[in-house]
């Protein structure tokens, strides 16, 4: 930027002043910035993924050889079931929408905040409770063990008797309130403070995943909660939801969980699918092909995983013509998914690609993507997902699906966005290498296990015996798991390195097309000078427009410096409606937070009176917050 | 914008955010409903008797009445938002509070016929009781809810009128609209066992 003039100074300190938090621990508890939110929900969620990938190499210790003795089976089904729902709920979700989401959704949109600040701090807490609560379960020995999915009957209270299934179910319930609010934020925030200019086709890919993913979130999560309150109901008062002898069904757990299940997949897969539409034309320096077709594919995807839940349950006996119409919509998923693809490959090919350690990981991410998506569609067929079904070749196909095409693009993403969210570069050939320890770990580990799931191993087991002809193979993928760490562990050195070592990077080393780009490595609080207006997807290229901001500081045109505001703009057409105040910090957030977990943990203990008198301590916090009404513009 | 001359507040073209969030969070809300009616007929194709033997189909005359007095309360949140968009807030206070008494009344009698049915067929007593009393169960906490937008509207609107108010108010119309679709719908289900 140009040296700035007296006025545009005075503008700038302002915004400065207006937008600054308390600084220390205390700002971090009451923050509203959807920054540093961002940042709570990736270090938490980091920790999450180092619990959940350290139970992994647990269980892969256990099955490197038959008839190990590393683990017991009690302890065995602990660590796979909390591994399972520590990688979904606690790393892959929050990753994805809260900090992904969270941190660059307002910069992308070119607004000052989330829509509903201190609602955006609440779901953090809230998940950041659910979490503690959810993981205290080791304390007493009773995590969780039924699996991630947590079949009926064996998580009902005749096989299951512990508190394990509690901390489930009321664990999940917890989480899901955090999502269903931080979906709600991210929903209206798209919809409601794009910057002037920015129509639906010129909002960036990122934006339209994250914006499914959120929508689909909204629309699945209750019938999992549903789920687990019926569970919850069954164990602590006796009702008979799953129970056949009083007119129950235990199916019902099934369709209701996959029903939730299925649109999961997407959930965690469309921001991978967003942050590999940011990567892709920044090093391929041109612009997204079928950028609206890839716009409506996004959508599609969500969509159409609403329609496929039962293909998680063509082995339970349910009629030939029901299976034969899930099968044929599983199918379908693969018409807006290859769209991507192609669009993928087509750009990168029309490009001038630059293969920098970000577009390696999308790399990894579409061969993973492609290879687990061929094993999906066998599943679609009903006879090999009957024969397949509950072996390792399952596994297999998610876990390239979910660490291949989830994971890859979110390390690649975190590596893109280091240099905006630091202000500092990373190391280049560390990174590259990371990426290549981190592909060859991944298809060590999971492709050995398509063999031994079609040599028969079933999943969900803690041991086998010798002479099955599985050993080798369990080996090899025991040693992909540790090379698989050693990879992840050369990104966080090199993510800790450069944040205190790293080369300055200026606003803009990679020449991105999005508006985060636009303001300085970090962003200031106040994230934009001057609220940017847009004419085409990709706004950071529009040199004549960003020209134009400048201009418009100096004319103080949409700077607003006289109070903590953000511009709203209609929702179709993203035209300028009004100006709104935003709240500033507040400590209410954390205040329900604290309260809800408290009473979630007196349900778990069936101290029912007090845990009501705590969720009544929530609602009044909740109002108290709500006494402060943000003064209108 | 606010001054005292003022007939209304600009609140924008587009529709304000906590209205947005309020239909997110319906349509969160309906989907859960509508889990919770495919349990109910989901569990019913499992079952040759619908209710078991011994227990007695759902009343069928005070649930309608009591349904029809809480859409009635519709009408009236939508007058108590008229007026308050006129500014008029003597006026919207007392259609809040007409609603709110109604919305209370609603409640208060069914949580009474709640305790009675749970009595009379425990939820442990078979998967109709489990189902029917949940979705009841559900159904007043939802109504629950509403009853506490309203009692805070009506604390907030009795000293003044604000722009925030007024879109809260709006937010909260609207979902009475919604939470009473459900509730009719809550009901006709609810009453299906008589027609076969």
């Amino acid at each position: 930027m140009a040296v700035a003039s007296p006025p545009v100074r005075r503008r700038i300190d302002r915004l400065e002043r207006i937008w600054a938090e308390r600084p220390g621990v205390l700002g971090w508890l009451t923050t509203v910035d959807h920054k540093r939110i961002g940042l709570l929900y990736f270090w938490t969620t980091l920790v999450f993924f180092a619990a959940g990938g350290a139970e992994a190499l647990a269980m892969r210790t256990q099955l490197s050889q038959p008839e190990e003795k590393a683990i017991g089976p009690a302890t065995y089904d602990q660590l796979m079931t909390m591994h399972g729902v520590t990688m979904i709920f606690f790393f892959i979700i929050p990753m994805t929408t809260g900090a992904f989401g969270n941190y660059l959704v307002p910069l992308m949109i070119g607004a000052r905040d989330m829509a509903f600040p201190r609602v955006n701090a609440l779901s953090y807490w809230i998940f950041l409770g659910s979490g503690i609560f959810i993981y205290s379960s080791f304390l007493i020995h009773s995590a969780p063990d039924a699996g991630w999915f947590d079949y009926v009957p064996l998580a009902l209270k005749r096989y299951d008797g512990g508190l394990n299934i509690d901390f489930y179910a009321l664990g999940l319930i917890f989480n899901a309130v955090s999502s269903t609010v931080a979906s709600v934020n991210m929903i209206v925030t798209i919809f409601r403070l794009r910057a002037p200019g920015m129509s639906w086709n010129r909002m960036p890919l990122f934006c339209f995943a994250m914006l499914a993913a959120s929508l689909s979130l909204l629309l699945a999560l209750p019938a999992l909660v549903l789920d687990c309150v019926f569970l919850e109901l069954q164990r602590k008062v006796g009702f008979h939801f799953f129970d056949v002898a009083h007119g129950g069904s235990p199916l019902l757990w099934q369709h209701l969980f996959w029903f939730f299940g299925h649109p999961e997949v997407y959930i965690i897969v469309l921001p991978a699918f967003g942050i590999a539409t940011s990567i892709i034309p920044t090093f391929a320096r041109r612009k997204m092909v079928a950028f609206p077709l890839v716009a409506m594919a996004e959508l599609l995807v969500a969509f159409i995983g609403f329609g496929v839940w039962a293909h998680h349950m063509f082995a339970t006996g349910i009629s030939s013509s029901v299976l034969v119409l899930f099968g044929a919509a599983s199918m379908m998923v693969v018409i807006p998914s290859t769209i991507q693809v192609y669009a993928w490959l087509v750009t990168v090919n029309l490009g001038t690609p630059i293969f920098r350690a970000p577009l390696l990981f999308i790399g990894g991410f579409i061969t993973f993507f492609v290879l687990g998506g061929l094993s999906g569609i066998m599943f679609a067929a009903i006879p090999l997902d009957q024969a397949t079904t509950d072996t390792y070749f399952v596994v297999a196909h998610f876990h390239f699906i979910i660490f291949g095409a989830a994971v890859f693009p979110l390390l690649g993403g975190i590596y893109y966005w280091f240099p905006k969210v630091t202000g500092r570069m990373y190391d280049e050939r560390l990174a590259i290498a990371s990426f290549w320890v981190t592909f060859v770990g991944t298809a060590l580990t999971f492709f050995p296990m398509h063999i031994v799931g079609l040599l028969g191993m079933t999943r969900r087991v803690y041991t086998y015996q010798h002479g099955l002809g599985w050993g080798i193979y369990n080996l090899l993928e025991t040693i992909g798991g540790y090379i698989l760490a050693a990879g992840l562990l050369m990104i966080a050195g090199n993510i800790a390195w450069s944040m205190r070592r790293g080369i300055p990077s200026g606003r803009d080393p990679f020449n991105g097309g999005t508006l985060e780009w636009a303001t300085s490595s970090p962003p200031p609080h106040y994230n934009f000078a001057v609220i940017p207006t847009v004419r085409s997807a990709y706004p950071n290229w529009d040199e004549e427009d960003r020209e134009n901001d400048l201009l418009r500081l100096e004319d103080d045109e949409l700077v607003l410096s006289t109070g903590h505001e953000t511009p709203l703009s209609t929702v179709n057409d993203a035209a300028l409606d009004r100006v709104a105040e935003m709240p500033p910090e507040s400590p209410w957030p954390i205040v329900v937070a604290f309260a809800v977990s408290i009473a979630f943990a007196l349900v778990l203990t069936t101290h029912y009176v007090a845990a009501a008198a705590f969720f009544a301590a929530a609602v009044a916090a909740v109002g108290a917050w709500n006494l402060n009404e943000p003064e209108e513009a | 914008m606010t001054t005292s001359a003022a007939t209304t507040y600009d609140l924008g073209h587009a529709r304000p955010n906590g209205w947005w969030a309020m239909v997110l969070f319906v349509a969160g809300e309906t989907t859960l409903f509508l889990m919770l009616f495919a349990t109910y007929f989901y569990l019913r194709l499992q079952s040759r008797h619908w209710p078991p033997p011994g227990v007695d189909k759902p009343a069928v005359l005070v649930p309608s009445l009591l349904t029809a007095a809480l859409v009635a309360t519709s009408f009236a949140m939508q007058r108590a938002w008229r007026n308050g968009r006129l500014l008029n807030r003597v006026a919207a206070l007392r259609w809040l509070a007409l609603a709110g008494i109604v919305q209370g009344g609603y409640l208060i009698w069914q949580v009474h016929d709640f305790v009675d049915a749970c009595h009379k067929e425990p939820p442990s007593h078979s998967a109709y009781s489990s189902i029917h009393l949940t979705m009841l169960a559900i159904d007043h906490l939802h109504v629950f809810l509403g009853i506490l937008l309203t009692a805070w509207l009506l604390m907030r609107f009795a000293t003044r009128i604000t722009p925030y108010r007024l879109r809260t108010l709006q937010a909260t119309a609207f979902y009475w609209h919604a939470v009473n679709v459900i509730t009719v719908v809550v009901l006709l289900v609810d009453l299906s066992p008589h027609v076969g």
